[in-house]
Protein backbone atom coordinates (compact mmCIF):
# COMPACT_ATOMS: atom_id res chain seq x y z
CA UNK A 1 0.00 0.00 0.00
CA UNK A 2 1.98 2.94 -1.36
CA UNK A 3 5.16 2.37 0.62
CA UNK A 4 3.45 0.97 3.69
CA UNK A 5 4.32 -2.62 4.58
CA UNK A 6 1.13 -4.64 4.93
CA UNK A 7 0.12 -8.04 6.22
CA UNK A 8 -3.17 -9.81 6.83
CA UNK A 9 -4.71 -12.96 8.21
CA UNK A 10 -7.62 -14.76 6.59
CA UNK A 11 -9.87 -17.77 7.13
CA UNK A 12 -10.70 -17.93 3.42
CA UNK A 13 -7.38 -18.57 1.75
CA UNK A 14 -8.77 -19.40 -1.68
CA UNK A 15 -10.44 -16.05 -2.21
CA UNK A 16 -7.65 -14.08 -0.56
CA UNK A 17 -4.99 -15.79 -2.69
CA UNK A 18 -6.78 -14.64 -5.86
CA UNK A 19 -6.08 -11.01 -4.96
CA UNK A 20 -2.32 -11.65 -4.52
CA UNK A 21 -1.69 -9.80 -1.25
CA UNK A 22 1.93 -8.92 -0.39
CA UNK A 23 2.02 -10.91 2.86
CA UNK A 24 -0.38 -12.94 4.96
CA UNK A 25 -1.33 -15.98 6.96
CA UNK A 26 -4.34 -18.27 6.61
CA UNK A 27 -6.12 -20.40 9.15
CA UNK A 28 -9.07 -22.76 9.46
CA UNK A 29 -10.82 -20.31 11.74
CA UNK A 30 -14.32 -19.03 10.98
CA UNK A 31 -15.98 -15.98 9.50
CA UNK A 32 -16.38 -13.50 12.33
CA UNK A 33 -13.45 -14.92 14.34
CA UNK A 34 -10.60 -14.16 12.00
CA UNK A 35 -7.99 -13.46 14.71
CA UNK A 36 -8.85 -16.48 16.84
CA UNK A 37 -11.59 -18.12 18.82
CA UNK A 38 -13.35 -16.02 21.43
CA UNK A 39 -11.56 -15.85 24.78
CA UNK A 40 -8.68 -18.00 23.48
CA UNK A 41 -6.08 -15.33 24.13
CA UNK A 42 -3.18 -17.70 23.50
CA UNK A 43 -4.49 -18.55 20.04
CA UNK A 44 -5.24 -14.92 19.25
CA UNK A 45 -1.67 -13.98 20.18
CA UNK A 46 -0.25 -16.81 18.06
CA UNK A 47 -2.21 -15.64 15.03
CA UNK A 48 -1.18 -12.03 15.57
CA UNK A 49 2.49 -12.75 16.19
CA UNK A 50 2.81 -15.04 13.16
CA UNK A 51 1.01 -12.56 10.92
CA UNK A 52 3.01 -9.57 12.11
CA UNK A 53 6.30 -11.46 11.89
CA UNK A 54 5.88 -11.52 8.11
CA UNK A 55 6.41 -7.75 8.05
CA UNK A 56 10.13 -8.36 8.49
CA UNK A 57 10.28 -10.06 5.11
CA UNK A 58 10.48 -8.36 1.75
CA UNK A 59 7.23 -8.75 -0.19
CA UNK A 60 5.80 -10.64 -1.87
CA UNK A 61 5.59 -13.60 0.50
CA UNK A 62 3.41 -16.65 -0.16
CA UNK A 63 0.47 -17.01 2.24
CA UNK A 64 1.64 -18.95 5.29
CA UNK A 65 -0.59 -21.65 6.75
CA UNK A 66 -1.25 -21.51 10.49
CA UNK A 67 -2.66 -24.62 12.12
CA UNK A 68 -5.37 -22.74 13.97
CA UNK A 69 -8.92 -24.03 13.90
CA UNK A 70 -12.40 -23.35 15.16
CA UNK A 71 -12.81 -24.43 18.77
CA UNK A 72 -13.85 -28.08 18.93
CA UNK B 1 1.20 -0.99 -9.78
CA UNK B 2 -2.54 -1.25 -10.28
CA UNK B 3 -4.64 -2.25 -7.29
CA UNK B 4 -6.60 -4.61 -9.50
CA UNK B 5 -5.31 -5.86 -12.83
CA UNK B 6 -7.85 -5.76 -15.66
CA UNK B 7 -10.28 -3.57 -13.73
CA UNK B 8 -12.21 -2.59 -16.85
CA UNK B 9 -12.74 -6.23 -17.79
CA UNK B 10 -13.84 -7.01 -14.25
CA UNK B 11 -16.29 -4.09 -14.31
CA UNK B 12 -17.84 -5.26 -17.58
CA UNK B 13 -18.30 -8.79 -16.22
CA UNK B 14 -19.80 -7.41 -13.01
CA UNK B 15 -22.24 -5.13 -14.79
CA UNK B 16 -23.33 -7.75 -17.32
CA UNK B 17 -23.51 -10.56 -14.77
CA UNK B 18 -24.07 -10.04 -11.05
CA UNK B 19 -25.33 -6.45 -11.25
CA UNK B 20 -27.68 -7.09 -14.20
CA UNK B 21 -29.13 -10.09 -12.37
CA UNK B 22 -29.64 -8.00 -9.24
CA UNK B 23 -31.31 -5.21 -11.20
CA UNK B 24 -33.61 -7.68 -12.93
CA UNK B 25 -34.52 -9.84 -9.94
CA UNK B 26 -33.51 -8.05 -6.74
CA UNK B 27 -31.42 -11.12 -5.85
CA UNK B 28 -27.74 -11.03 -4.92
CA UNK B 29 -26.47 -14.27 -6.46
CA UNK B 30 -22.84 -14.88 -5.60
CA UNK B 31 -22.76 -18.06 -7.65
CA UNK B 32 -22.47 -15.79 -10.69
CA UNK B 33 -20.16 -13.24 -9.07
CA UNK B 34 -16.75 -12.90 -10.73
CA UNK B 35 -14.02 -12.77 -8.08
CA UNK B 36 -11.35 -10.10 -8.64
CA UNK B 37 -7.98 -11.61 -9.48
CA UNK B 38 -4.41 -10.41 -9.60
CA UNK B 39 -1.51 -12.33 -11.09
CA UNK B 40 1.20 -10.36 -9.29
CA UNK B 41 1.51 -9.38 -5.65
CA UNK B 42 2.99 -5.99 -4.81
CA UNK B 43 6.67 -5.95 -3.91
CA UNK B 44 8.19 -3.95 -1.10
CA UNK B 45 10.82 -4.07 1.61
CA UNK B 46 10.24 -5.59 5.01
CA UNK B 47 10.29 -3.42 8.11
CA UNK B 48 11.52 -3.74 11.66
CA UNK B 49 8.25 -3.93 13.55
CA UNK B 50 9.79 -3.01 16.89
CA UNK B 51 10.75 0.36 15.39
CA UNK B 52 7.55 0.89 13.40
CA UNK B 53 4.14 2.49 13.78
CA UNK B 54 1.43 -0.07 13.02
CA UNK B 55 -2.20 0.57 12.12
CA UNK B 56 -5.03 -1.92 12.40
CA UNK B 57 -7.31 -1.91 9.35
CA UNK B 58 -10.56 -3.75 9.90
CA UNK B 59 -13.39 -4.66 7.54
CA UNK B 60 -15.72 -5.67 10.37
CA UNK B 61 -17.97 -2.64 9.98
CA UNK B 62 -16.97 -1.20 13.33
CA UNK B 63 -17.79 2.35 14.37
CA UNK B 64 -18.22 4.49 17.46
CA UNK B 65 -21.80 3.98 18.43
CA UNK B 66 -22.12 7.32 20.26
CA UNK B 67 -20.66 9.62 17.62
CA UNK B 68 -20.44 7.96 14.20
CA UNK B 69 -23.07 6.84 11.73
CA UNK B 70 -23.30 3.09 11.24
CA UNK B 71 -22.48 1.62 7.86
CA UNK B 72 -25.31 1.04 5.39
CA UNK B 73 -25.22 -2.65 6.21
CA UNK B 74 -28.57 -3.51 4.63
CA UNK B 75 -27.61 -2.09 1.24
CA UNK B 76 -27.27 -5.01 -1.22
CA UNK B 77 -24.87 -2.90 -3.28
CA UNK B 78 -22.52 -2.34 -0.32
CA UNK B 79 -21.06 0.58 1.63
CA UNK B 80 -17.73 2.03 0.47
CA UNK B 81 -17.12 4.60 3.21
CA UNK B 82 -14.59 4.39 6.03
CA UNK B 83 -14.52 5.42 9.69
CA UNK B 84 -11.55 6.09 11.94
CA UNK B 85 -11.54 6.06 15.71
CA UNK B 86 -8.87 6.00 18.42
CA UNK B 87 -6.98 2.73 18.80
CA UNK B 88 -7.38 3.14 22.56
CA UNK B 89 -11.20 3.12 22.34
CA UNK B 90 -12.82 0.89 24.95
CA UNK B 91 -14.61 -1.98 23.29
CA UNK B 92 -17.83 -0.95 24.99
CA UNK B 93 -17.90 2.16 22.79
CA UNK B 94 -17.65 0.21 19.51
CA UNK B 95 -20.54 -1.28 17.54
CA UNK B 96 -20.63 -3.32 14.33
CA UNK B 97 -22.86 -2.65 11.32
CA UNK B 98 -22.38 -5.58 8.95
CA UNK B 99 -24.97 -8.20 8.03
CA UNK B 100 -22.62 -10.67 6.37
CA UNK B 101 -21.15 -12.34 9.43
CA UNK B 102 -22.46 -13.57 12.78
CA UNK B 103 -21.71 -10.99 15.48
CA UNK B 104 -21.94 -13.48 18.35
CA UNK B 105 -18.18 -13.89 18.69
CA UNK B 106 -17.23 -10.23 18.29
CA UNK B 107 -19.94 -9.12 20.70
CA UNK B 108 -18.65 -11.64 23.24
CA UNK B 109 -14.93 -11.00 22.66
CA UNK B 110 -14.08 -8.08 20.34
CA UNK B 111 -10.46 -9.24 20.08
CA UNK B 112 -11.58 -11.90 17.57
CA UNK B 113 -11.77 -9.09 14.99
CA UNK B 114 -10.25 -6.04 16.70
CA UNK B 115 -7.24 -7.31 18.68
CA UNK B 116 -6.43 -3.86 20.02
CA UNK B 117 -5.69 -4.88 23.57
CA UNK B 118 -3.31 -7.59 22.33
CA UNK B 119 -1.57 -5.03 20.11
CA UNK B 120 -1.23 -2.69 23.09
CA UNK B 121 0.36 -5.57 25.01
CA UNK B 122 2.76 -6.14 22.12
CA UNK B 123 3.78 -2.49 22.22
CA UNK B 124 4.51 -2.78 25.96
CA UNK B 125 6.50 -5.96 25.27
CA UNK B 126 8.59 -4.22 22.60
CA UNK B 127 7.34 -6.38 19.73
CA UNK B 128 5.55 -3.47 18.05
CA UNK B 129 7.09 0.00 18.06
CA UNK B 130 3.83 1.87 18.48
CA UNK B 131 0.22 1.70 17.49
CA UNK B 132 -1.19 4.29 15.12
CA UNK B 133 -3.48 6.74 16.89
CA UNK B 134 -6.48 5.48 14.92
CA UNK B 135 -8.06 2.28 13.71
CA UNK B 136 -9.07 2.45 10.06
CA UNK B 137 -12.46 0.79 9.66
CA UNK B 138 -14.55 -0.11 6.66
CA UNK B 139 -17.43 -2.37 5.74
CA UNK B 140 -16.20 -5.48 3.99
CA UNK B 141 -19.30 -6.16 1.93
CA UNK B 142 -18.36 -4.35 -1.27
CA UNK B 143 -19.53 -6.18 -4.39
CA UNK B 144 -18.49 -3.35 -6.75
CA UNK B 145 -14.71 -3.60 -6.79
CA UNK B 146 -14.42 -0.53 -9.00
CA UNK B 147 -15.94 1.51 -6.18
CA UNK B 148 -13.59 -0.20 -3.72
CA UNK B 149 -10.61 0.80 -5.88
CA UNK B 150 -11.84 4.33 -6.56
CA UNK B 151 -13.45 5.22 -3.23
CA UNK B 152 -12.55 2.96 -0.30
CA UNK B 153 -8.89 2.31 -0.96
CA UNK B 154 -7.96 5.97 -1.60
CA UNK B 155 -9.74 6.90 1.63
CA UNK B 156 -7.84 4.20 3.52
CA UNK B 157 -4.52 5.28 2.00
CA UNK B 158 -5.19 8.92 2.91
CA UNK B 159 -6.05 7.94 6.48
CA UNK B 160 -2.95 5.74 6.70
CA UNK B 161 -0.71 8.55 5.45
CA UNK B 162 -2.28 10.99 7.89
CA UNK B 163 -1.33 8.57 10.66
CA UNK B 164 2.24 8.38 9.32
CA UNK B 165 2.25 4.62 9.63
CA UNK B 166 5.03 2.29 8.56
CA UNK B 167 2.97 -0.87 8.55
CA UNK B 168 -0.63 -2.07 8.44
CA UNK B 169 -2.37 -5.19 9.69
CA UNK B 170 -5.58 -6.02 7.82
CA UNK B 171 -8.07 -8.22 9.61
CA UNK B 172 -11.08 -9.02 7.47
CA UNK B 173 -14.27 -10.19 9.12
Amino acid sequence: MEGIATTLTTWIAGVTRLTAPPRGTFTQLARGSTAGNRHDTAQQRRVLEATLALLAQDAPVELVRLREEVAG
Amino acid sequence: MEILENLEQWQAAYEQGWLAHYQETGETDFKIYVRPKNSQAPAGPGIELARSRLALISSAGSYLKASQDPYDAENPLGDYTIRTYPSSTPFEAIAYAHTHYDHAAVNDDPQVLLPLRHLEDMVREGIVGELAPSVISFHGYQPDVTRTVNETIPAIVAAAKAEQIDAALLIPA
